[in-house]
């Protein structure tokens, strides 16, 4: 059977973190929920070998720098079967459990121990180096948080990739203009961002994160630079009374917000 | 605890003008009555450590007083050549805040745990390392960091810690409070694990042995009188802390004690290796036998008691 596409995957990425969330009580979940559609295109139909083949091996490597929405990156790989999603709702942030609110190297498809902002990038740009020692013809692929994108090694790190030209690198910013401290952005934020990833020669792509055909064509992406796509997205995205809200970054839900919680979720999808 | 060093910070900056506040965007909701008090002495860097601390030292330079605050690690570790070389190096007047010290982000993991940081701060020449136990004690050691003269990290737990102290417990930089006498050892700890070691006390009582408990709110200066006290007087020290048992209180205790060749000293705390298990503060805890029971057995074994049968020590098993 062809795997279901990449829409349904993303809402079931959303509803399995809303059920890691509900079941043990944590937060963050407004950072999750916003990148299910970049995860969703990402691990069923841009990285696998073949798209088409249930449980296909991935050609490419993923970061999750901004590790706080762990459950969505554990949701995607429970989904593929790369982990076991019976043990995953069971042991998630749970006394003694085998997977922690950020996710830890050492489980299946998870490359970095991550938690601490700004270490992606520059361990992308390791592995993007190897990968063209090595002559192996896959990309690395980085998420991170725009918030993320204060931290000085971010920087430090686009500046190798562009002096070396690592064609094969796509840093994906979750642009969703929410981060630790709630603060008003410049009306020109985004492109000032943009420009910054250009001065050390990358290539930047601007597109509606949830968007699934943008996503596909921009991961994808050409080659020559490396390739940084400013993914706009909504904090909290598909559960309507978090998103865009700041406080989607803190409130946990509580068991008894699980019918409203699967019940809204499910309308949203409808509806959209 | 939290929440008391919010409080006194802002008291001491209603009566110092100096007092500034550079954030790394954390602190929802903590700093509110700060920014009524002058929100123009508040600066948030961003996500951006170690940008935070050099703008705390450069605020120091220019003749301000500092505070930057995050989580422990982030400070600690993130931020280490800014606060070795600018803040430390400086002796600037900064105050280094790093909440969640130890294992109190649970969950979080590895990343948000700080069980090194008393070790890399202690090292530091200049650096005042700071640990108060609870709310009243972390009130008492923010408003004496914050007229001493000089760098001090001031490790905090999280929030809601329970009261550990007697009420009206004074804070001096630099000195030890006897919570607990006794005659058989001292459980000499820093931070609210505390809690830890006077459960233990109990337990350890209920066996017929006699714990006294010391609190170190002061990392370094070590208090070294009290110290060489509890030796003397009990013989033994077992060092209880959320850190590693590489560098914290138990190495600075144990440094001492090599020198003045007086008794002996056991350190209880985290091994040498990273805390990969999941799970919260108490679960942590308890994993590496730094909860009441773990650290009562640990006291039992270091005197070369067998714990009766009967005992709550003795059916949790030696750990
Ligand atoms: C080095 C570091 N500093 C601070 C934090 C605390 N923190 C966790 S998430 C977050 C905000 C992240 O914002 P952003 O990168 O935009 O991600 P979003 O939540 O919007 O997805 C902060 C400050 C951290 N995890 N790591
Ligand atoms: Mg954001």
């Amino acid at each position: 059977m062809r795997p279901a596409g990449s829409e349904q995957q993303a809402f079931e990425i959303r509803r399995l973190s809303l059920e890691l969330a509900l079941g043990a009580g944590t937060c963050h979940i407004g950072s999750s929920l916003g990148i299910a559609d970049v995860l969703a295109v990402l691990f069923f139909e841009v990285m696998p070998v073949d798209p088409d083949l249930p449980g296909a091996p991935l050609r490419d490597t993923f970061i999750l720098s901004k590790a706080h929405a762990g459950s969505a990156l554990l949701s995607a790989l429970a989904l593929r079967g790369t982990i076991d999603r019976a043990q995953l709702e069971r042991e998630y942030c749970r006394d003694g459990g085998a997977f922690g609110g950020h996710a830890e190297r050492g489980t299946p498809g998870v490359e970095i121990s991550g938690g601490s902002l700004g270490h992606g990038l520059p361990i992308a740009v390791g592995r993007a180096i190897a990968d063209r020692l090595d002559s192996r013809h896959r990309r690395t692929y980085c998420l991170m948080g725009d918030g993320e994108t204060d931290e000085g090694s971010v920087w430090e790190a686009a500046a190798m990739a562009g002096r070396l030209g690592l064609d094969r690198l796509v840093a994906i910013v979750d642009a969703n203009g929410h981060q630790g401290l709630d603060r008003k952005l410049a009306d020109d934020h985004w492109e000032r961002l943009a420009s910054r990833f250009e001065a050390t020669s990358w290539e930047v792509t601007e597109i509606d994160g949830h968007d699934h055909a943008a996503l596909r064509h921009a991961l994808r992406g050409g080659e020559g630079r490396p390739r940084c796509v400013l993914a706009h997205t909504v904090k909290g995205k598909g559960l309507p009374f978090m998103e865009g809200r700041f406080d989607s970054h803190y409130r946990s839900l509580r068991p008894h917000d699980r019918e409203r919680a699967l019940t809204a979720l499910e309308q949203a999808r409808v509806a959209a | 605890m939290r929440d008391a060093f919010a409080a006194a910070l802002t008291e001491a900056a209603a009566r110092d003008e100096r007092l500034c506040l550079v954030l790394a965007d954390l602190g929802v909701g903590v700093f509110d009555d700060f920014e009524r008090l002058a929100p123009e002495r508040i600066f948030n860097a961003g996500i951006a450590e170690q940008a935070m601390v050099g703008v705390a030292a450069g605020l120091a330079q220019a003749g301000r007083r500092a505070v930057a605050y995050s989580i422990a690690p982030f400070i600690a570790s993130r931020a280490h050549d800014q606060v070795r070389v600018d803040v430390a190096a400086g002796a600037a007047n900064v105050t280094l805040v790093g909440v969640g010290g130890g294992v109190a982000y649970g969950y979080l993991g590895l990343t948000h745990h700080a069980i090194e940081d008393l070790a890399t701060m202690r090292a530091m020449p200049n650096m005042t390392v700071l640990a108060p136990c609870d709310p009243a004690d972390a009130r008492g050691a923010t408003l004496a960091a914050l007229s001493l003269d000089g760098p001090v990290y001031l490790r905090l737990g999280k929030n809601g810690e329970p009261p550990l102290l007697a009420p009206g417990t004074s804070f001096r930089i630099g000195r030890a409070t006897r919570v607990r006498h006794g005659r058989d050892l001292t459980l000499a700890s820093t931070g609210p694990i505390l809690a830890s070691a006077i459960g233990a006390a109990e337990l350890l009582a209920r066996d017929g042995i006699d714990a006294a408990v010391l609190h170190l709110g002061t990392v370094k200066p070590l208090d070294t009188d009290a110290i060489d006290e509890a030796l003397a007087d009990t013989g033994m020290i077992l060092t209880v802390e959320e850190h590693s048992v590489i560098g914290g209180l138990g190495g600075a205790i144990a440094e001492h004690a090599a020198q003045t060749g007086a008794g002996r000293v056991v350190r209880a705390g985290f091994p040498d290796r990273f805390v990969h298990e999941v799970g919260g503060r108490d679960h942590i805890l308890a994993r590496h036998g730094l909860d009441a029971a773990g650290v009562a057995a640990r006291a039992l074994s270091a005197l070369g008691v067998e714990p009766p049968r009967s005992s709550p020590v003795g059916a949790g098993g030696l750990r």
